[in-house]
């Protein structure tokens, strides 16, 4: 059974739509990166599963479970939202770290508010697990750190970490590299490439597409908020069969 | 002299300090509640739209608005468009000249109805910085908060209220100081402030030195609070 399943999400925007019949699935384990140009609906995509944005259309299945069901209000409450938001992770273009906390505390945050909510886990044990993902993405010694003293890619780091934090299923990142000097994008795609071997279930926007192509497991081509082409990265990327991808690959090869 | 003068001030600079703390103990967490009014996006009406295809303009307008907001807007408006002076002589007067019936004939009550009309003018003052500060924080810190699992309530006062505090130090302290200058308005109801405890002397005394004397407590009260607001403003610089 696939981790996750997405069925005819439709979005639109007043008169605009953003996204048109889009359907696809994704098994354990596997990454997936979503490619195409900007404005073809690939950050609105990740945000709807992050239930930032409400789907006008469509379905959204974790491991069987119908999490959204634009047709059913009753999957749609708040309160249900919050909980089942936490199958995903995001990680933004612009980082968003929290500026007035520090690495650590960063990563912490969430995990030390739900625990305090729901009892469990014990303060020190989220702190050492925090420091774990720190150390995992090469920031040990960076945990004390205010965000405005590392460097984007450090902060992109952080926020890897941070996402990590709440085990999602799914981690999904946006343009991960893409408010990042070119000299940065290294050490965080680095560090994907590193979760892509860990068997991190991933949804990866990106403009990257050697990246794309090597850590992928399946690629999809959005154009005007459509799936024009999906199949795996190879055949994708080298060998495309629709024209608009042909075209949009070639865009890239040029620069 | 100098000291019955020096005596006789800080009795009025006792009033206005008294004031200054109760209007500020008071009206900063209200002018927080009023920014929350001025932002609510609760739309009741919107169900309207539910039901037709094609909303006439009527139909329309109800169910964009957003009532609490309005309200709000236009409480603001009217405590910032009329002289706390004229706020102060409404609240002090207005019971028993319309009402017959003075409420603040108690003890107490004339500096209790002024720092009503204190609140109520600062509270809506400080709603409009705090809404500046609260939206000036990015959106995406909100989201980050959001896609971590934290509630609404979370994500305020973990995420935005300390950000919103740094942005909204600079344009506070402006008000603040300016509050303490407006505590002199309190005279306009009898209540022996600095100025009106100054100016006392002109009539008893014949002397006028007392009144520009007056100045001298101003700045040092504002002196203490600028220091106060650099301490601040450097205990927040350790974020961006």
């Amino acid at each position: 059974m696939s981790i996750l399943e997405v069925q005819h999400l439709e979005k639109h925007f007043d008169s605009t739509k953003v996204l048109n019949d889009i359907s696809f699935s994704l098994e354990q384990g596997q990454a997936l990166s979503i490619i195409g140009s900007s404005g073809s609906g690939k950050t609105t995509l990740l945000r709807c599963l992050n239930f930032l944005e409400t789907p006008d259309n469509g379905t959204i299945s974790v491991q069987g479970e119908i999490l959204f069901d634009a047709a059913n209000p009753q999957t749609q409450l708040e309160s249900e939202i919050r909980k089942k938001r936490l199958h995903f992770g995001l990680v933004f273009q612009s980082f968003n770290l929290f500026p007035q906390y520090t690495a650590l505390q960063n990563v912490t945050l969430a995990r030390e508010l739900m625990a305090k909510e729901h009892g469990g886990e014990r303060k020190e044990d989220i702190e050492a697990a925090g420091r774990e993902l720190l150390a995992q993405m090469g920031l040990a010694d960076r945990a004390e750190h205010y965000p405005h003293q590392l460097s984007g890619g450090q902060q992109q780091r952080v926020a890897i970490a941070r996402a990590l934090a709440m085990h999602p299923d799914i981690l999904c990142f946006d343009e991960p590299t893409s408010a990042l000097d070119p000299e940065l994008t290294g050490e965080v795609l680095r560090v994907i490439r590193n979760l892509a071997e860990q068997k991190t279930t991933m949804i990866i926007v990106t403009h990257e597409m050697a990246f794309a192509r090597d850590v992928a497991d399946q690629v999809i081509f959005m154009d005007g908020g459509f799936i024009v082409e999906q199949g795996n990265p190879h055949d994708v990327i080298e060998h495309p069969k629709e024209e608009r991808t042909r075209q949009f690959l070639a865009r890239y090869t040029e620069n | 002299m100098f000291w019955t003068v020096t005596l006789s001030l800080l009795k009025g600079l006792s009033a206005a300090t008294q004031l200054f703390f109760l209007t500020l103990l008071f009206a900063l967490p209200l002018g927080l509640l009023i920014a929350f009014g001025s932002m609510s996006k609760w739309r009741p009406f919107r169900f309207l739209l539910y039901r037709q295809e094609n909303p006439g303009r009527g139909t329309a307008w109800l169910a964009a608005l957003r009532p609490v907001s309005a309200l709000t807007n236009v409480v603001v408006w009217i405590i910032r468009g009329t002289p706390l002076m004229l706020q102060l002589i409404i609240i002090f007067y207005g019971p028993g000249l319309w009402f017959d019936n003075n409420i603040w004939s108690f003890g107490n009550g004339r500096m209790f109805a002024c720092t009503v009309a204190f609140v109520i003018n600062y509270a809506c003052y400080f709603s409009v910085i705090y809404r500046g500060g609260i939206e000036g924080v990015p959106v995406g810190q909100r989201e980050a908060g959001e896609v971590l699992g934290m509630t609404k309530r979370q994500i305020f006062f973990r995420i935005t209220l300390l950000q919103m505090v740094k942005r909204v130090v600079p344009p506070m302290s402006n008000e603040i100081i300016t509050l303490v200058k407006d505590t002199s308005l309190a005279r306009i109801i009898a209540i022996t402030e600095l100025i009106k405890a100054g100016e006392a002397f002109m009539k008893s005394d014949g002397i006028t030195w007392p009144l520009f004397y007056t100045a001298v407590y101003y700045l040092i009260f504002v002196g203490i609070l600028t220091i106060l607001f650099n301490l601040i403003e450097r205990k927040l610089s350790y974020f961006k």
